[in-house]
């Protein structure tokens, strides 16, 4: 009797557990609000792109704790390279984020050297290893193997100072292996070299804000008293990526700056679109908490994309080619997705990375559906196929009835099939004007060409009938005039 | 009837030196008139910012508020008519406060003309031609500021630069008023919270 009732209040116990668990969970919320600007310039909230899957550090890899990592990469083939800097080492991860190998020097003529707080590196499609070598004024190149390829040292040029100090900080290189250094404390731009490791010249200077007030201010003053006052020196670039046309994005921090993103032609002009509602600069509203943002690295996605790691609130800014913000996420904090102090970002198959230099971890996200269309969409426009993108931005709007780029982005296939009136509805929703003004103007061609005969039938006969009007009441007055005078 | 509502206020926007003159000495203007290109000015501007085309038209649907529009329009209207008439007072103007109310009222006609078909036509211009909408909007308001001056020299016999220097202090004196008009209301306040606390204590007292 009493196993009976037992077995009875186990089988109730276990059925209660089961009932618990059929409750719902709650779609993993983020630990972080995604929002969206509108183009009212408010901030409204969005659904999530990304969500924090797993965060990796040291300790889980086995090989002791990150110490002030400082930039990651993938490389072609998607092995993601860790670098860091406090440890001197290269941790290499295959892209299911199981640990390959560590680096942690290289020989030389016989010696084993090793490397001095390192601030960044790349990598290129033969798994060659860029680093940048900070402390000791150095960019190492490895090969596959991890042998010595090459040692960029200090550059010998007429156009640098006798005292220049080399400490490269961050790199990128193109497909033909020219090497794109940021610098520390170099203000003509992004230092190039050549794939021989020659020093080539400078790309993409920032300019400088004038500030008249103060441009008047100096005229006026002494010369001991300007010579106390600040230099107007360019900002220095803080991070460089490369797309696949070879056209170097850079990002720089200056605050003032309402383009802190730089998208350099080869020839170091800044041919970045900035079609959107407002400038490519993060954060543009910041009532409620410091700004402006602050762009610490860039990173290259394709199909037009690209995001940035701010580093004032910590969080990422995504792009399309013509400068829509599409989506935002991450946030300062101390849960698995927000982040302490970030200082690189990376792409890795869908996911996408940020190093956490204050965890001493890497932060991996995972698209959202809302994200995966969203990608998906975007790189259908870009490549043209926007009969294709129509049925996914519907998607995104089902998830996402604010979505601003979606609306455009039917709008526009509507164009392209001739459907002018429809896309006229779709392009106000979206406040795009331009777009609004062509789809407009052929649909008033349209409409003229139909009702122009209607029109003229109308208008003729209006002047016909005023004409006449004008003829009677003439007649009629003298008629008047004539029967006063008793000619009738 | 006709004659004075209708063809004078669209005889005096052409010529104005005339017509202000014609309305001093002969009597033509009528306060009916001035009260209604007063109204007619708040509906147009609230029109506009309803209705105007997508492509010219920046408000946020949400912030249009009718009182509102009224106030910013009503409100700077007596403001100047009140002002100009205690600095001319001051600067020997021949004005009344009538006629500079009329003259006031009468520049703003321009304004309702233009506004009127500018909404209909900004909804079938397309880009390029926003240019246009833009050009006729500044007609309107430069046709007013013109037809203000010339009816403020005529109503006082004012020279050019004694009319320029009177309408700029005629700006300084709205804003003197609406200082102290906040200062007098921020004392209310301040006056019937003082009392208001009194009368507290005494209820908590008793």
């Amino acid at each position: 009797m009493a196993r009976t009732v037992k077995r009875w209040l186990v089988l109730l116990a276990a059925v209660s557990l089961l009932l618990v668990n059929a409750v719902p969970a709650a779609a993993s919320p983020a630990p972080y609000e995604s929002y969206n600007y509108n183009s009212w310039r408010e901030a409204v909230p969005s659904p999530d792109a990304y969500l924090p899957q797993r965060t990796i550090s040291g300790s889980d890899l086995g090989i002791g704790e990150f110490k002030d990592p400082g930039d990651v990469n993938v490389s072609p083939s998607g092995q993601i390279y860790i670098l860091d800097s406090g440890n001197s080492r290269i941790v290499v991860l295959d892209p299911d984020y199981k640990l390959l190998r560590v680096v942690d020097g290289f020989t030389r003529e016989g010696s084993k050297e090793t490397f001095n707080v390192p601030g960044g590196l790349f990598v290129d499609e033969e798994e060659r290893i860029y680093i940048a070598d900070t402390g000791n004024s150095r960019v190492v190149v490895l090969d596959a193997e991890g042998q010595l390829d090459q040692i960029i040292s200090k550059p010998e040029s007429d156009i640098l100072a006798t005292d220049f100090q080399f400490q490269p900080l961050k790199l990128t290189v193109d497909h033909v292996g020219r090497v794109y250094v940021v610098a520390q404390g170099v203000y003509e731009g992004i230092m190039q070299f050549d794939e021989t490791g020659k020093f080539i010249g400078y790309v993409g200077t920032n300019k400088v804000e004038r500030d008249y007030g103060e441009y008047i201010w100096r005229m006026f003053s002494t010369k001991a008293q300007r010579a106390q006052m600040v230099l107007f020196v360019p900002t220095e670039f803080s991070n460089a990526d490369i797309d696949h046309k070879g056209f170097v994005y850079a990002t720089n921090i200056d605050p003032g700056s309402n383009e802190p993103i730089k998208r350099l032609n080869p020839s170091g002009e800044d041919v970045l679109k900035r079609f959107g509602y407002f400038d490519v600069k993060g954060d543009i509203r910041f009532r409620n908490n410091t700004g402006p943002s602050k762009l610490i690295d860039v990173k290259v996605l394709g199909n037009g994309m690209y995001s940035v790691l701010d580093a004032t609130q910590n969080r990422v800014f995504t792009y399309d080619d013509e400068g829509h913000l599409l989506y935002i996420y991450g946030g300062k904090g101390n849960q698995v997705g927000t982040l302490k102090t970030p200082v690189a970002i990376e792409q890795s198959g869908d996911h996408q990375l940020v190093l956490d230099r204050g965890k001493s971890n890497l932060v991996v996200y995972e698209p959202t559906r809302f994200g995966t269309n969203v990608n998906e969409a975007v790189a259908l426009h870009y490549q043209g196929e926007d009969t294709e993108a129509v049925h996914i931005w519907q998607e995104v709007l089902k998830l996402n009835a604010n979505y601003d780029i979606a609306y455009i982005g039917i709008g526009k296939s509507l164009l392209m099939e001739k459907k002018n009136e429809e896309a006229l509805g779709y392009f106000e929703l979206g406040m795009d004007r331009k777009s609004y003004s062509v789809a407009f103007k052929r649909y008033r061609r349209e409409m003229m060409k139909e009702h122009f005969g209607t029109f003229l039938t109308a208008g003729i006969a209006l002047i016909f009938i005023l004409i006449l009007t004008r003829v009677a009441v003439k007649w009629r007055r003298r008629r008047q005039i004539d029967r006063e005078a008793g000619l009738h | 009837m006709k004659q004075d509502y209708i063809k004078f206020p669209l005889h005096l926007i052409f010529h104005p030196i005339d017509a202000y003159w014609d309305l001093k000495s002969d009597n033509r203007g009528r306060m009916l008139v001035a009260f209604s290109a007063l109204a007619l000015t708040i509906i147009m501007m609230t029109l506009q910012k309803q209705y105007a085309g997508f492509l010219v038209n920046y408000i946020d649907p949400r912030t249009i508020n009718s009182i509102v529009e009224i106030v910013t329009v009503a409100v700077p209207f007596f403001l100047w008519c009140t002002a100009n008439w205690a600095v001319t007072t001051l600067m020997e103007g021949e004005g009344k406060f009538r006629e500079i109310f009329l003259a006031t009222g009468y520049s703003l006609v321009p304004i309702i003309l233009i506004y009127a078909p500018m909404i209909v036509i900004s909804r079938f211009m397309v880009q390029e031609e926003t240019a246009f909408y833009y050009l006729f909007n500044s007609i309107a308001f430069f046709w007013f500021l013109l037809l203000l001056f010339i009816g403020m020299m005529t109503v006082h016999q004012y020279t050019v630069i004694k009319t320029i220097i009177t309408m700029l202090l005629t700006l300084i004196v709205m804003g003197i008023i609406v200082f102290l008009g906040a200062l007098v209301f921020s004392m209310l306040q301040q006056l019937y919270e003082f009392g208001y606390n009194i009368y507290r204590e005494l209820i908590f007292r008793t």
